[in-house]
């Protein structure tokens, strides 16, 4: 493995505020982990375990409390950082798609490039109508993101991620909103993705995937990495109680 | 007595169209000058900028909690006396001001309002994608944003221009002021007259009323569309 992990998070714990606005409640508690350039880690977990709290610390839409993370040699915990140029490196796909409402699928893809990478808008088509293409939904270039589907949503969600050439992919339960016959080809292109190269952070309930795809995988539970492995020994001969339950639960 | 109040009308009508004008007048300055200030209040009120936000919100909440009237008399009467030359405004300049104040008052809620119901994940997609704050709010969420204020807006404006009455007490003379004046000429057809001055009133902010609903239709129609 490279010398350089992409991703170093050191001893993170972050507390929200509970519902009844007394006392707080530890969503993320001491987690430590690397990702190595082209590794793929996935992370799994119940619900509440912390795992979107995770993922979101890494591009700083959630802050944390104690420890530090370094991404892409940038220390997010150090107040003079650009957290915005560092997001630019970061690509986020969401649940629900969070395509931008008032914009076609194409230029839901061109509008970032201009305005964060100050491409010209010529260059942008190119590269927007390249990506739709690449993800397999040219022909719906000009559609409004209420005139598709949610698995088209998604697809467009990614191309406009990729646009950005983003450093690492961060993919939030990307196929749990979708119908069951929309979540195969998400996952055929994230599985592309992985293939080509890509650094990538996965959460999701999909262990199928996980299987084939992880290089490491990572089982949160109450805010704690519980247990992390290769996805052999991961699902072959899971060393804690709580890992067993619950992948007996899911599988 | 057809013919009668046809004279009636005849005699009057360009006494009270000027006044119509005036009240034209008055209320679209007051709209777009009220608009801008209260796009700006609602916009940094929305952003949660730490003293502005204190500030604005005490300035919308005493003109929102207190009479037009009263506001009024304190533009025109009050301010004057406080000594301050450039504070001496004629009744034109304070009508001006009170309404646009007025106004600005509610467009502020409204911007704020429409702000914050653009879906959080809007703004945090384009957070993800490395704009900075005003580049979010330019790009992603005003254009969202704006759409919704359109009903809400309309109202505000037919309000307003029906505000404009008020301003006949500190001698402005726009339509109802007009129509005060025409009723010590004609003092036996005081309905009639009150009938003629709500009728030009209706026709200024019917099509306004209108206009809302068809733009209520257009932006809604964007949105139907759901194949999932
Ligand atoms: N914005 C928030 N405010 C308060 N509590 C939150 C917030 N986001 C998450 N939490 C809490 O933090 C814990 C972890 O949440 P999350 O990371 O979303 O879990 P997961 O993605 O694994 O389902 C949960 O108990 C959740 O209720
Ligand atoms: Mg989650």
């Amino acid at each position: 493995m490279s010398a350089n992990p992409i991703v170093v998070v050191d001893k993170i714990s972050k507390t929200f505020p509970s519902a009844d606005g007394r006392g707080s409640h530890l969503a993320l508690d001491e987690v430590s982990l690397t990702i190595e350039p082209g590794q793929v880690l996935v992370i799994i977990g119940p619900s509440g375990s912390g795992k979107s709290t995770l993922l979101r610390t890494l591009n700083a839409l959630e802050k944390f409390d104690t420890g530090n993370i370094v991404v892409n040699g940038v220390a997010l915990a150090d107040k003079r950082t650009d957290l915005n140029r560092m997001r630019a490196e970061i690509g986020m796909v969401f649940q629900h798609f969070n395509l931008f409402q008032h914009k076609t699928a194409l230029e839901n893809v061109v509008l970032p490039q201009v305005v964060v990478r100050g491409r010209p808008r010529s260059e942008a088509l190119v590269r927007a109508r390249d990506l739709l293409e690449k993800v397999g939904i040219a022909d719906r270039a000009n559609h409004y993101p209420s005139q598709l589907s949610g698995g088209q949503q998604q697809r467009v969600a990614i191309a406009r991620a990729l646009a950005m050439d983003p450093k690492i992919m961060l993919f939030d339960e990307a196929t749990s909103a979708l119908d069951p016959e929309m979540v195969g080809g998400i996952l055929d292109l994230m599985r592309k993705l992985a293939r080509d190269g890509m650094t990538m952070a996965v959460v999701t309930h999909e262990m199928g995937f996980a299987r084939e795809v992880a290089d490491r995988i990572i089982f949160m539970d109450q805010g704690r990495i519980v247990e992390e492995g290769e996805p052999g020994s991961f699902f072959a001969s899971p060393s804690h109680e709580r890992t067993r339950a619950f992948l007996d639960q899911i599988l | 007595m057809l013919e009668r109040y046809w004279a009636i009308t005849v005699s009057l009508f360009p006494f009270l169209w000027k006044g119509f004008i005036e009240t034209l007048y008055i209320s679209l300055v007051a709209i777009v000058v009220g608009s801008l200030i209260g796009f700006f209040i609602g916009v940094v009120r929305s952003q949660r900028v730490p003293v502005l936000n204190g500030l604005f919100g005490l300035y919308i909440h005493t003109l929102r909690g207190t009479p037009f009237l009263v506001q009024l008399y304190l533009f025109y009467f009050v301010l004057p006396n406080s000594g301050i030359s450039w504070l001496s405004w004629d009744s034109i300049t304070a009508a001006f001001v009170a309404l646009s104040v007025y106004t600005s008052s509610y467009v502020a809620e409204i911007v704020k309002a429409a702000i914050e119901a653009v879906p959080r994940g809007q703004s945090e997609a384009a957070t993800a994608l490395g704009m900075t704050r005003l580049e979010r709010l330019w790009y992603v969420v005003l254009p969202q944003a704006l759409k919704l204020t359109v009903p809400p807006m309309s109202g505000v404006y037919v309000m307003i221009i029906k505000s404009t009455a008020i301003l006949s007490v500190i001698g402005i003379s726009e339509l109802t002021r007009q129509g005060e004046i025409s009723i010590l000429r004609f003092p036996r057809d005081v309905l009639f007259i009150y009938g003629l001055i709500a009728a030009m009133y209706f026709v200024y902010c019917y099509p306004v009323l209108r206009f809302a609903r068809w733009a209520e239709r257009r932006v809604g129609a964007a949105r139907i569309v759901d194949l999932d």
